[in-house]
């Protein structure tokens, strides 16, 4: 594709319409929770785009997240963001090599500077001079350093990248630390998640294409719109919480009759992230809805918090506000959901 | 029911009728009388609301059943109908899987998505130019022969 021909342009000449473009964007205001009303505007803003340049840069990691991302499964409307970013490098996915894909990644660079993003995924070792982990001769801490020096943004994505993740658990052998301790002042999303929702990675990205700009955050760098609200915030049991409804065991009669899993080790309530709305597997499910507890692998140290099937500390106390008001003003749980897609509204209104 | 907006609590647990369909339907005659009185269109996305499927059935039901249903095949299908209050229109866009990427209820004449861009327009014209164009040569070359 010609570099200077908008996505307008080269989506029609592939034969897609601004419909797509149109129908594109009312999915992602959706997702993102945004007024609909944007919608046109980000369908305008999205097709005069320029295509983005994007670096992947993999380090301490499993390749989760990579393959998170290119299963944002529909063939069709969710996919449209591969026409809409140009993946310059990436290990997995390139189809060059050795000098070839340095050469495409600094190549990139140059011709894209102070506008490329810089994807990350996996932690860095800093341990003994960074040895634990090195590509083509360099270091991670090097290879980073290098490759955000002219990016426009940095997108931590997965939670190893964003708070450290597996790698960093204890005795963190290696010296990992988060992309956030590397990048100094550089404008940093954090999208957690092991592997993060994939509609979260996606929409981010097609957000800062819309609106030339970044999403708004929270103190820990995560988009507002995916990570705003806990999985206890939205879970559909929430109401046998509410009741004190809980299954004492994965067997027992109160997890066959879907009861809360709090007291199995359930995590949502410290779990921000969006699993219980936009769901896993093209919209199929998520793991409370499966039977399981949640991890809260999108939080920080999930791995260090005593075990995956003990339940948290205290049930108001460890909560924390959002559960404990909530509980306490004994909200029910359609009036509770309701009240928050409000304040999400309201959240957003300011972008309108 | 495969979709995003799956929220479906476990047999005989939580109320079904939650009267958000009640609530919905005023914030749409709202939406009626500012189109009416200043001609500003209104959206309401339904995916945001945690609605039951019973509520959804009330909300149609309240709306009744319109006599215009479009079908787009745009990235997947999309289905767009009038309700049978008139200006209150249905959509539901969906992936390729069927899954519902997006509900919308538009309060409008006629939803924007149904209009031809111009700049698709503009494609259109372009391309039929060339073809008209070549078609010409074509032609030409024939009759020299
Ligand atoms: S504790 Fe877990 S299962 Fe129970 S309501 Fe909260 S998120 Fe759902």
């Amino acid at each position: 594709m010609t570099k200077d021909r908008t996505l307008g342009e080269h989506m029609s000449r592939r034969g897609i319409s601004r419909r797509a473009f149109g129908k594109y964007c009312a999915y992602l205001a959706s997702t993102m929770a945004l007024s609909p009303k944007m919608a046109p505007a980000m369908a305008q803003g999205l097709a005069a785009a320029r295509r983005q340049a994007v670096i992947w840069l993999s380090f301490q990691e499993c390749t989760g997240c990579t393959e998170s991302f290119t299963r944002s499964y529909s063939p069709t409307l969710e996919d449209l963001i591969f026409d809409f970013i140009s993946l310059d490098y990436h290990h997995t996915l390139q189809a060059a090599s050795g000098e070839a894909a340095e050469l495409a990644r600094e190549q990139s660079m140059e011709e894209n500077k102070g506008k490329y993003i810089v994807v990350v995924d996996g932690s860095v070792p800093t341990k003994d001079g960074g040895v634990y982990s090195m590509i083509a001769g360099h270091t991670n801490v090097d290879i980073l350093a290098s490759t955000i020096e002219n990016a426009f943004a940095v997108v931590a994505v997965g939670t190893c990248a964003a708070f450290g993740g597996l790698p960093y658990a204890k005795p963190n052998p290696t010296g990992a630390v988060a992309i956030s301790e590397l990048v100094g002042n550089k404008p940093l999303i954090n999208i957690p998640g092991c592997p993060p929702v994939p509609e979260a990675m996606t929409g981010t990205i097609a957000h800062i294409l819309a609106f030339g700009s970044l999403p708004e955050l929270d103190d820990k760098h995560r988009p507002l719109a995916f990570f705003g609200e806990s999985i206890h915030d939205r879970c559909y049991r929430r109401s046998f919480y509410e009741r004190g409804l809980f299954a004492k065991s994965f067997d027992d009669e109160g997890a066959r009759k879907g009861w809360c899993l709090y007291e199995v080790g359930c995590k949502g309530p410290i779990a921000y992230n969006t699993c219980a709305t936009t769901k896993w597997n093209g919209g199929t499910s998520f793991p409370i809805q499966s039977g399981h507890t949640c991890f809260a692998c999108g939080s920080p140290n999930f791995w260090d918090q005593g075990g995956f099937y003990k339940s948290l500390p205290s049930r108001t106390s460890s909560i924390g506000t959002v559960a404990g008001a909530t509980a306490a003003a004994g909200v029910a749980l359609g009036a509770g959901a309701a009240l928050i897609a409000a304040n999400r509204k309201k959240q957003y209104s300011k972008e309108t | 029911m495969s979709n995003l907006i799956d929220r479906r609590a476990p047999e005989n647990t939580t109320p079904f009728v939650t009267g958000l369909a009640d609530a919905v339907l005023r914030e749409i005659a709202e939406l009626l009388d500012t189109l009416i009185e200043t001609g500003e269109t209104g959206i309401i996305d339904l995916h945001s609301l945690p609605m039951t499927d019973a509520d959804r059935d009330m909300l149609k039901e309240g709306l009744g059943e319109g006599e215009v249903r479009v079908d787009l095949d745009v990235a997947g299908p999309s289905r767009i109908e009038e309700t049978g209050t008139a200006g209150v229109w249905w959509v539901r866009h969906e992936g390729a899987d069927g899954r519902i990427a997006a509900e919308l209820i538009e309060v409008t004449r006629i939803p924007e998505i149904l209009l031809s861009h111009p700049d698709d327009i503009r494609e259109g014209r372009t391309r039929l130019r060339e073809h008209l164009d070549e078609a010409g040569e074509t032609g030409t070359e024939e009759l020299a022969e």
